[in-house]
Order: C-alpha cells, then sequence, then structure tokens
C-alpha cells in the first residue's frame, strides 16, 4: 500500500518526515499554523488545531527541512466512528510552503497519513476540496480518492467543494450506523473552511 | 499569551457556578448564544416569537481561580466532553485576537464608525446609497448573510435598533430631535425605501423557511435578533413609499433635476411592486399581474445608476460588532451593480416563470415537467425562486397526484380507477363481503396513501439546487425502492379482486410495482447523468458508469414495452366492443408512453455508444489512468455503486461482469492481441455506430412526438432544447468515433503510434451539447 510513498523527487526525499508530537506544541503549533492559515481568508482558532492534534496528533504528519527543522509542509487528519457506521478517516488541513510545491511532499504527507490510518483499521478516508482546486483534486485522485459529491457553497467565501472518498475496505458502503444515531448530513460533522488550499 | 491562558482550560475544570455567573450561558464557554444552522421546519419567525429575555449579567472576577486551574494542565491539552465536536472548535474565537475578537481594537481605533445618520443628503447621494443597498440586497440572495451584506448599512442599523415597537420609532435618530436636525426630504424618501427593503427581507425568509424544506448552505436565514417589522403589515411600507412618491412629485420642498427625481421615483416604484410581488398573502387569482411591473421598473434603473454618487460612509464593516453572532466579523461582500442588476433581473424573470405553473394542465407529469425545466434553467434560479415556485405548486394540489400519475403509465380507461368505484357503499351487514368495485377503490387509496410521502419527496428533490437534487435523489430512491415492495402486496390483493370480476385481461400485471420501478428507474437514470453533468466520475469512469446507465435504461424500457402492449391490447378491446370514445382515450395515453418508450431507448443506445467509445480509448490509452496505490477496481465500484446497492431488483452488475464488459480484450495496458484487429476490422465499430444510429432515431421520435406528448408542454421551449441537445451530442459522438477509427487506421504500430497523432480533451460542462452527455473531442496532434 505504499508504493505511492516512493518518490522519485529528490527534493521530497531529502527533507524529514516527523510524527507531532503533543509535548513539542510549543515548538510546531506556532509554524503549523502560520503555514496553514497563510491561504485562508478567516484564521482557525487554536482550538481547531488542537482539536486535531491532541487527538489525533498521531496522524499529524510534518516535512521538516533537515538544515534547521523549519517547517516545510503538515497534513491534519482524524480517525473516529462516522454517522454513517464506517470508522472515517477525515483529512482536514493540508499544507507545503509554496516555494517548496510541485515536488510531492504534499502526496508523501498525505501517504503517511493514509498508512497510518490504514493501519488503524480505516475503513475509509473522506475530505473536502474546492472544484477550482486542480492541483489538490490531482493529487488525491492519483492516490485513488474518487468525487462522491458535489457540495454547493460549501465553504464561507460561498465556494461549492467536491466531497473526496477512498474506500479501504470492502463492505464499506454497506455499513449502518447504531440506531441511537442521528441521520446522516451532507454538511454536518465535517464543515471545515478552506483547507486544501496551498499544495 | 492569550493563548497560553485560555487553551487548556474548559468551563468542566472549573467550578460551574462561577462561569455561569459570568456569561450567564451556564457551565460552558463554547455554548453558542444562537444555533448557527436554524432546525429545519422551525420558521425563524416562531423562534423570534419566543426568544427568551437575555439574563441579568453580574460579573465575578475569576482571573485567580482561572489561571490556577489551568496551571495544572498541560499546553496543548484539551479537556472536553464528548459534545465538543469539531464543529464546537471551529466556533471557538481567540480573545485578544484581532481577526477573531470582535471587541479588539487597535490602538486609537474606534469601536464604531461615525455616521451621522441624520446629516441630509443630496439626490445623487440617495441614488447611490439605493443602489447599493440592492447590490447588498442581491448579495443576500446568492447566500451570503444579512451580516454582511445589508447589515452593514448604518441606516437600516439605526431603523432595526434598538428594536421600534411602531413603524413610526423606526427612524434614523432616537428619540426627540431639534427641529433643525429632523431629517429632510431625501431623508424621508430613504427611510421610506429601507423600511420596504427590510420587509422585503422578512417575506423572503419566511417564503424559504415557509418551505418543508430548505438549505441554509445557499440561502443564509439568520437574523441576528433583529426583528425585521415581521408583525406589520405590508400596506403601511407602501404607504410609505406612496408618500415619499408624492413628495417627490410634488416638487415644493426641494429642487432636484428632473432627470434625477425620475430616477429616484422609478427607485421607489421599483421598491413597492417588488415588495407586493413577494407578498407572502398575494392573490392567487390576480399572481400573474405581480411580476410585469417589477420588470418594467428595471430598466430605467440600469439607465441611471450613473447619475448616483457613492456613499461610503452610509455602510460600515463594523455593525457586525454589535450583531449577535457566534462567528467573528467576516468582510463585507461587494457584488458589483451590473451583477446586481442580473441577479435582480433573473430573480424577476424566474418569479415570472414560476408563475406560469399555475395555468399548466392539472396534472404532475406536467408539474414534473416544469420542476425540471425550472432547476435546469441557467443560470440557475435563486433559492427565492425555486421556494417560490414550490409555494405555488404545493398549494395548488388538490387533484390528487399519485392517482393521476398512475392512471397515465398503467390504467388507461380501467375499471380500476373508474371514480364509481369511490361511490360505493359498504354493505350494512359487516359480515357480506364488500363491492369488489369499492375494494378497488380501498386498495388504491391504500396505496396513493402510501405513494404520497415519496411522491412529495421526489418533488422536494426536484426543487433544490442542482448538487443537491443529486444528493437527495439517491436518498428518494430508497424510499420508491420500499414502496416498490409495498407496491408488490397491494398488487397481490389488487389482482385477487381483478380475477374474481373476470376482467385479468383488462389490467395489466403488477401495475403498482411496475408503475413505481418506473418512476425508480427514471430517477437512477437521472442520478447518473447529474453525476456526469457535475464532474463527479473520472474520465476512466465514463466507460462503466454510461454502461450502467445504459443497463438501467434498457430495464425501464422493456418495462414500458410490457406497458405499450397493454396499452394496445385495451384498445383493440375496446374497440371491440364498440366503446370508440374510450379507445381514443387509451390512444391519446398510448402517446405519452411511446414517447417514454422511445426516450429509454435512446438514453440506453447513447450510453451504449458512450461505453464503448470510452473503452476503446482506455485500451488505446487516450484517457488518462490515475496509478491509485491505495485503491483497487472493486473498491472504487462499491463507492460508485453505494446508493444503488440495496435496491431491489438488483440493478448495479456484479463485479466480475462489469470487469468483463468494460476490460472485454484484458487489462487496458496489455489487451490481447484480438483488440488490434477488431479494431481494424468492420465489425467493432459496426456496434457502436448502429448505438448512435440507435440513439439518433430514438430521440428524433421524441421530438417528433413532441412536448406534449412528453407531458412537457407547459415548457415546450426547455423540453425542445434539451431534446435537441442530445441529438447534437448523438451527431457529435459519430463525428467523434469516426476519428477514432482514423487514427486506428493509419499505422500498423499499436495504441503508442495512435497517442503520438491524437489526443482526446473532455470537455467541461460549458462545451458540451447536453450536460450529462459527455462527448470526448478527439483532435489531431
Amino acid at each position: 500500500m505504499s508504493g505511492a510513498n516512493n518518490s522519485t523527487d529528490p527534493a521530497a526525499d531529502e527533507l524529514q518526515y516527523v510524527q507531532y508530537e503533543a509535548a513539542k506544541e510549543e515548538t510546531y503549533l506556532p509554524a503549523i499554523r502560520q503555514l496553514i492559515s497563510k491561504d485562508l481568508s478567516e484564521p482557525y482558532s487554536i482550538y481547531v488545531y488542537r482539536y486535531f492534534l491532541y487527538q489525533w496528533g498521531d496522524l499529524c504528519y510534518m516535512a521538516l527541512d533537515p538544515t534547521n527543522s523549519s517547517l516545510i509542509g503538515v497534513v491534519v487528519s482524524k480517525l473516529e466512528p462516522h454517522r454513517s457506521g464506517t470508522f472515517r478517516g477525515y483529512i482536514a488541513m493540508l499544507a507545503v510552503q509554496e516555494s517548496h510545491r510541485g515536488r510531492g511532499i504534499a502526496t508523501k504527507l498525505v501517504c503517511m497519513a493514509i498508512d497510518a490510518m490504514a493501519a488503524r483499521d480505516a475503513d475509509e478516508i473522506v475530505l473536502e476540496t474546492e472544484v477550482t482546486n486542480t492541483a489538490s483534486l490531482k493529487l488525491y485522485e492519483r492516490l485513488g480518492f474518487l468525487r462522491s459529491k458535489k457540495l454547493h457553497r460549501y465553504y464561507l467565501n460561498g465556494n461549492t467543494a467536491f466531497r473526496l472518498v477512498l474506500y479501504l475496505k470492502e463492505g464499506t458502503a454497506l455499513k449502518r450506523p447504531d440506531a441511537e444515531m442521528g441521520p446522516v448530513g451532507d454538511y454536518q460533522g465535517l464543515g471545515m473552511p478552506q483547507t486544501q488550499e496551498s499544495v | 499569551m492569550a493563548e497560553d491562558q485560555t487553551g487548556p482550560a474548559t468551563a468542566s475544570e472549573l467550578p460551574p457556578d462561577t462561569i455561569a455567573a459570568v456569561d450567564g450561558a451556564g457551565p460552558s464557554r463554547h455554548v453558542p448564544a444562537e444555533p448557527p444552522r436554524p432546525s429545519v421546519g422551525l420558521p425563524l419567525r416562531q423562534q423570534l416569537k419566543h426568544q427568551p429575555a437575555a439574563p441579568q449579567a453580574r460579573v465575578h472576577d475569576i482571573t485567580e481561580k482561572f489561571t490556577k486551574a489551568s496551571s495544572a494542565l498541560n499546553v496543548g491539552q484539551l479537556v472536553k466532553d464528548e459534545f465538543f465536536t469539531l464543529f464546537e472548535s471551529i466556533g471557538a474565537l481567540e480573545i485578544m485576537d484581532p481577526k477573531m475578537d470582535s471587541g479588539f481594537l487597535q490602538p486609537g481605533e474606534a469601536l464604531e464608525d461615525a455616521c451621522d445618520t441624520v446629516a441630509p443628503l443630496l439626490p445623487e447621494e440617495l441614488i447611490g446609497i439605493l443602489d447599493q443597498l440592492l447590490c447588498y440586497e442581491m448579495a443576500w440572495h446568492t447566500g451570503y448573510p444579512l451580516s454582511q451584506t445589508l447589515f452593514t448599512s448604518v441606516y437600516i442599523d439605526r431603523l432595526l435598533w434598538p428594536e421600534p415597537r411602531t413603524l413610526e420609532q423606526a427612524q434614523f435618530y432616537r428619540g426627540p430631535i431639534p427641529d433643525e436636525r429632523r431629517p429632510g426630504l431625501m431623508l424621508e424618501v430613504l427611510r421610506s425605501y429601507c423600511l420596504a427593503l427590510v420587509k422585503c427581507c422578512d417575506f423572503v425568509i419566511a417564503k424559504i423557511t415557509g418551505r418543508d424544506y430548505f438549505e441554509e448552505e445557499d440561502f443564509c436565514t439568520h437574523t441576528y435578533s433583529r426583528v425585521l417589522f415581521t408583525q406589520m403589515p405590508m400596506d403601511v411600507f407602501q404607504r410609505e413609499l406612496d408618500a415619499a412618491i408624492e413628495r417627490l412629485q410634488d416638487g415644493t420642498e426641494m429642487e432636484i433635476d428632473p432627470t434625477v427625481r425620475d430616477a429616484i421615483i422609478a427607485r421607489l416604484n421599483f421598491r413597492k411592486d417588488f415588495l407586493s410581488a413577494l407578498d407572502l398573502e398575494c392573490s392567487l387569482d390576480f399572481i400573474d399581474r405581480y411580476w410585469p411591473p417589477v420588470i418594467a421598473n428595471l430598466d430605467p434603473i440600469n439607465t441611471t445608476h450613473q447619475l448616483g454618487k457613492a456613499v461610503p460612509g452610509a455602510f460600515s464593516f463594523k455593525i457586525q460588532r454589535r450583531l449577535a453572532s457566534t462567528v467573528p466579523p467576516r468582510p463585507t461582500v461587494e457584488l458589483d451593480f451590473s451583477d446586481a442588476f442580473s441577479k435582480l433581473k433573473q430573480l424577476c424573470t424566474d418569479g415570472e416563470e414560476a408563475v406560469r405553473v399555475m395555468s399548466l394542465d392539472p396534472d404532475p407529469l406536467e408539474y414534473q415537467s416544469f420542476l425540471w425545466a425550472f432547476a435546469s434553467r441557467k443560470p440557475t434560479p435563486l433559492p427565492y425562486s425555486r421556494s417560490y415556485l414550490c409555494t405555488l405548486l404545493f398549494q395548488e394540489s388538490s387533484v390528487s397526484i399519485p392517482l393521476s400519475d398512475l392512471k397515465s403509465l398503467v390504467f388507461p380507461c380501467s375499471t380500476i380507477l373508474d371514480p364509481s368505484n369511490w361511490a360505493l357503499s359498504p354493505p350494512r351487514n359487516p359480515m357480506m363481503p364488500k363491492p369488489h368495485r369499492l375494494r378497488l377503490a380501498h386498495l388504491i387509496d391504500e396505496f396513493v396513501e402510501r405513494a404520497g410521502q415519496a411522491y412529495l419527496d421526489f418533488w422536494t428533490a426536484l426543487g433544490q439546487n442542482r448538487c443537491r437534487l443529486r444528493r437527495m435523489l439517491n436518498h428518494v430512491i430508497i424510499g420508491w425502492d420500499q414502496l416498490q415492495h409495498d407496491a408488490g402486496f397491494v398488487d397481490d390483493d389488487l389482482m385477487r379482486v381483478v380475477g374474481e370480476m373476470g376482467i385479468q385481461d383488462q389490467v395489466i400485471p403488477f401495475p403498482l410495482t411496475t408503475w413505481t420501478y418506473h418512476k425508480k428507474l427514471w430517477m437512477i437514470e437521472k442520478i447518473v447523468l447529474l453525476g456526469f453533468e457535475q464532474d463527479i466520475y473520472l474520465p476512466d469512469e465514463y466507460a462503466g458508469m454510461y454502461l450502467f446507465l445504459s443497463s438501467v435504461s434498457r430495464r425501464r424500457n422493456a418495462l414500458l414495452q410490457t406497458v405499450l402492449d397493454h396499452f394496445h391490447d385495451r384498445r383493440s378491446a375496446l374497440l371491440h366492443s364498440d366503446a370508440h370514445a374510450d379507445a381514443q382515450e387509451v390512444q391519446d395515453g398510448a402517446q405519452y408512453i411511446t414517447s417514454l418508450l422511445h426516450e429509454a431507448s435512446g438514453i440506453r443506445d447513447l450510453s451504449l455508444a458512450l461505453s464503448g467509445f470510452y473503452t476503446t480509448l482506455l485500451y488505446l490509452r487516450l484517457i488518462p489512468r490515475p496509478t491509485r496505490p491505495f485503491s483497487t477496481p472493486q473498491l472504487r465500484d462499491e463507492l460508485r455503486m453505494k446508493p444503488f446497492l440495496t435496491l431491489t431488483p438488483q440493478e448495479m452488475f456484479p463485479f466480475p461482469d462489469l470487469q468483463a464488459q468494460i476490460l472485454p480484450y484484458g487489462a487496458y495496458d496489455a489487451p490481447d492481441s484480438r483488440l488490434w484487429e477488431d479494431l481494424r476490422g468492420e465489425e467493432y465499430w459496426r456496434d457502436i455506430e448502429g448505438h448512435i444510429k440507435g440513439a439518433k432515431e430514438a430521440f428524433a421520435q421524441v421530438k417528433k412526438l413532441g412536448a406534449k406528448a412528453a407531458r412537457a408542454g407547459g415548457v415546450e421551449g426547455a423540453w425542445g432544447k434539451e431534446v435537441q441537445g442530445v441529438l447534437a451530442s448523438c451527431v457529435a459522438l459519430g463525428v467523434e468515433v469516426a476519428g477514432v477509427r482514423r487514427a486506428v487506421g493509419w499505422g500498423e504500430g499499436g495504441e503508442g503510434e495512435v497517442r503520438t497523432k491524437v489526443k482526446v480533451e473532455i470537455p467541461g460542462e460549458g462545451g458540451r451539447y447536453s450536460g450529462g452527455w459527455v462527448v470526448g473531442r478527439v483532435g489531431r496532434l
């Protein structure tokens, strides 16, 4: 499953890829926030980052410059039971420094997140991205994601999104929620505005 | 600093009473003041009426306790209960962050922009403000919240806050005012316009939230605790506008250039007519008279826009800070006047079009065609227009919708739907068997009642934005699948009664199942076609998805063939018994079936041809195929077929069958040798070309039978365009298939050589003759 990790681009391989550690929040979080919010019209509060990093820090991967440990790229994800009955991974944020784009760094980060989620028995992985973000669509679709839905005016800026889905296990489509869980909506639970911007 | 202090702590760590006393909202810091999305089906107007008064705030200093409590936690540690979701985390704000904290002021910055709302205005400035208000109104109509649009107006803010008890109190000032400061004519005109504009917003929100189902995603109903004159009747706003127009026309109060004065009056007239058209209680008898005057007023506004002079101070981004909201202030949404004007024009013409639904034949199939055509209008109708149409349609449904639909498809001139069945009384003695016809009536009633909800869901879906229409149909077909299951039981009972009556040969076998199944298949076809239209499928999925579409339409076609045979049998039988009028009625009804039959076979053939075309392109490697290291064809097929997996009968191909059909020569990158033999032969292409020809003929038949036969007589123009678009797609596909065939014949080499000579481009939605029919363009390199 890790075939896509064998990137031939030396630039992607020269970097240091590390898993996030909660103990090093003070080292990493300011840089992560800065990198992610660069392309956002409205910033996330620190709680959004902590919501992910505190609970699923092990699904967050960073690409660091080996010479000075500066942050080049980051992927932030979560994995939990979803109302539809599946164990669902969600890629919430993905960003790479503009000067380092186009070298497969984002792909490598996403692959690491997918591998980690697959190892933890995820049924599926989902995310949203703007319909006009060709680079992001291409990245995920190369890896195996399909578009499952178009979401009209999904983002606060009025832009429309595609929901992308990757099934990791057979039988995922037929999983059903526990009886006490509510109906499954298109816009509930998720709803990260503009997070797949900078890849 | 702010991060470190506020980060780790949540209210649950602190004595609950301390926090409760601070924000009055109970023991959680993140409880939003209002639910960000009002629940579906509860109109905001009701919510507003029951708003409890805010509890009296008491202030306690908790700094010390708070600091002590948070020092027990690590940096980054999140203490939360299970109800704290991503949604809450996104709603959380950081105190002292200039972008998030709406009370944060830069050094020397004032909380509010200073604006004197009673300072005199020039007539040109008035036009500037009115036109800017129109821009914000239209931005709101396209989905942005009032806070980022109309509520940035300092004038509207003054009118609405503090909340006036009477219209008289709604002024640009509050309390006593010296006579020399009293607003002059221009301000009075502005006030009358703003009052009516606010009332328009009230009507719009009420209309949209009045539907059982509406989408917050494309229209924002939030009013931030401002009451938009909900309780005041429309005529008081009309009177204010009339008075303003009169004072302007009188001309004694103020000298105004006549051109400018007329431009102002045109805007007031527009607002007056627009308000009437939006009125919730407008008379259905004269419904066609509301929009034409609004539309007539539009051009004078557009042509005089340049007379206006912008007044930037009339709008302030900072007003958002005072609105009851859980989100930080967001940038004001700027829509150009020309864009706003075309949106307004669209709103009005869509309103005028929607009114036509009232003049249609009372036939659910005509309504269905109308809804479909309306949803297909370009640009896509605004949320208000869709709600407007649905409100008209649903209040008009006095005929039994499912019953009338059933009659058209499966019960031509049938004893089963004979109105006299419903006139029979049950026997006095309950031990006696009920008359057969009465039993028929009861069975039909039972089914029609059962079908009501499924039918309503179907129509509701047709009233949504196009993306949601596709997603909702995925759920609606599940309801119809269950209905089909239930229909089977009613059919059994029905056939038993019919058998006892000895009229089996007058009734199509399993009529209710047939009807339900037909509708379900029609929806599945639409789901797939909308998927193509919305670019849900990637090019290397086209072959499989068009194959699936052809299989669904093949079944619908077969079903319709049985129905048509039944119509013919009925007609012959009626002619035989000299019931000529009835025979004619059946013959007329058969037109509809014939039209459907041709449509289904056209879809079947065209999608089969496209499937063949794209399979060929895959073997020639002219279509990109992502490597997909994390996925398998089987997993992707499961994801694609998810909406259809539970349907009975099974519609999807079992995976091995699908593979066999879209990979007839083995793997795309290692095909067996027969491929090139076949590609250079006749038969391979004859198949594809045959399907194209079949499709062309079928759609030509649909066209020839006409809109009335297709039960789209009310939308003949739109319907004709749609059929023409599909026909053009057939022709285009013929050309492209010929192009591929030529390229294959050019050299002796394999696909590698073909790829050096031609390329395939997939046109975007704008480059297609018909959104759901994607014909790749083969071009020479």
